[in-house]
């Protein structure tokens, strides 16, 4: 594969005893839209929470093995964590607006990271609202509260919000499941759109959004990877029975 | 069984019908063409309108599995050879039908049919049919690929008795009629045959999710 983003070398994740993720090795390509699939529970959303190291803030969780992005293990102890975390921005199931304007919200990572010149926040508000496909929608009303928009322009709101630090690299865990088919295939084109300048995971229990969205699939079942291959190859020949069973519903 | 269990399980059954349906048509049609006496054709025709209805129930099914439980993998594949399948038998049928109209014009057809041996042409091409459908029944890789040896030599035996039918004509004028709706009827035979192959190749796909046709005989 050229142009790997994230090499995975048999990473293990554990919550206290029970172990979440078994010796997971893969590789992630670069700027390309990665799905991970599997039944609840398989430890799909626990793996992308390792790619920013978001399982960090569980206090019982421990990880071993290796995860390099772009050559670099992220959990080598003199690795800052806050770094990490602004190279690669996450996108959840639920839409997070703060209760703040539209503008403040998409501005909220720059101010942190010290940009005060008002030109200069205006340009990020602009770009990130246009790569989120909402600025259309959302240029005359800036200074509107981002509660009151409906889930699927807090979805993209949220997606602006995240480009809006320049990361390399987006997470998104069932950024759909909640919206209905209009904002979904809004969600879906925007991802399509994205990988040009970014590397993207997506967790998704909707099986035709994975086949729509991705380039490649992963399918995670009890703590393993089972499979992972080109979507067009896993939706259409899948090597491992497990894999057929599960995306042809016959699972269990 | 789930909801799109059955379904599937429905157009298997449809797809066995119609399968077997094609197979009647091809044996009555090989029963006519052997025997001295021209057949009505009566039944023939009632069991083709069966085809044609099997053939656009088929195409709903199949568009109603699409629109409602978006199929992937090997249930993917099923339905897309159903459709397929379904669209060969129908064509079967026909040229079935078709041996069975030429075969009222062909005068003297017997000691044609005789000379030349038609006979066994006609009973291999009943045997790739058995065949054809025992695949789809089966699955079973050795079965699937019985079929394409069995069409590659009955198509090298109709090209070769063409040949000699043709010579026939050329020095006995009086079998120019009969003779070239002969050759007509075995060129039916031989179609039934191919489309037999056909069939044999989509089950193939549907078993091995690798698509053969338009490959060389030699290489499936």
């Amino acid at each position: 594969m050229k142009d790997v983003k994230i090499q995975v070398n048999d990473l293990s994740l554990y919550y206290g005893e029970k172990k979440a993720l078994k010796e997971i090795s893969m590789q992630v390509p670069a700027n390309k839209v990665t799905a991970l699939i599997g039944p609840s529970g398989c430890g799909k959303s626990t793996f992308l929470r390792c790619i920013n190291r978001m399982n960090d803030l569980i206090p019982s969780v421990s990880i071993t093995g290796q995860m390099l992005v772009e050559g670099v293990d992220i959990y080598d102890k003199n690795v800052d964590v806050v770094n990490i975390r602004k190279k690669i921005g996450m996108v959840f199931q639920k839409s997070n607006p703060f209760p703040k304007s539209i503008y403040e919200n998409v501005i909220y990572g720059s101010r942190i990271n010290g940009i005060t010149d008002k030109r200069e926040l205006d340009e990020i508000v602009e770009t990130s609202l246009r790569q989120a496909a909402i600025w259309d929608e959302l240029k005359d009303r800036l200074g509107d509260s981002a509660l009151g928009l409906s889930g699927g322009q807090q979805q993209r709101l949220c997606i602006a919000r995240t480009l809006a630090v320049n990361p390399d690299i987006i997470l998104m865990d069932e950024p759909a499941s909640a919206l209905d088919p209009i904002s979904t295939s809004k969600i879906e084109e925007l991802v399509h759109e994205l990988k040009e300048k970014y590397t993207i995971l997506i967790v998704t229990h909707n099986m035709q959004q994975a086949a729509r969205v991705s380039d490649h699939t992963a399918f995670f079942y009890m703590g393993e990877l089972i499979e992972m291959g080109k979507t067009d190859a896993i939706f259409t020949k899948p090597a491992k029975k497990q894999t057929e069973d599960y995306i042809t519903g016959r699972f269990g | 069984m789930t909801h799109f269990e059955i379904e599937l399980d429905k157009l298997k059954n449809v797809i066995q019908k119609i399968g077997a349906l094609a197979e009647n048509q091809v044996n009555e049609s090989v029963k006519a063409l052997l025997s001295e006496s021209v057949a009505e054709g009566k039944e023939v025709k009632k069991v083709e309108s069966k085809i044609d209805k099997l053939d656009v129930k088929i195409d709903e099914i199949c568009q109603r599995i699409f629109a409602l439980q978006q199929p992937v993998a090997s249930d993917l594949r099923f339905i897309m050879a159903s459709l397929q399948i379904s669209n060969e038998m129908e064509r079967i049928g026909d040229l079935a039908i078709s041996i069975i109209k030429k075969n009222k014009s062909i005068k003297e057809k017997h000691d044609l049919i005789a000379k030349f041996d038609i006979a066994t042409i006609a009973r291999e091409v009943e045997v790739v049919m058995v065949k054809t459908n025992e695949c789809f029944l089966t699955r079973d890789s050795e079965v699937i690929s019985s079929v394409f040896p069995l069409n590659y030599a009955i198509k090298a035996k109709v090209d070769e008795v063409i040949g000699a039918i043709i010579n026939e004509m050329k020095t006995n004028s009086k079998v120019v009629v009969s003779g070239t709706n002969l050759v007509l009827v075995l060129k039916h035979l031989e179609r039934i045959s191919e489309h037999c192959s056909n069939i044999a190749e989509y089950v193939y796909f549907m078993v091995h999710a690798k698509i053969i046709k338009h490959e060389k005989f030699e290489d499936k």
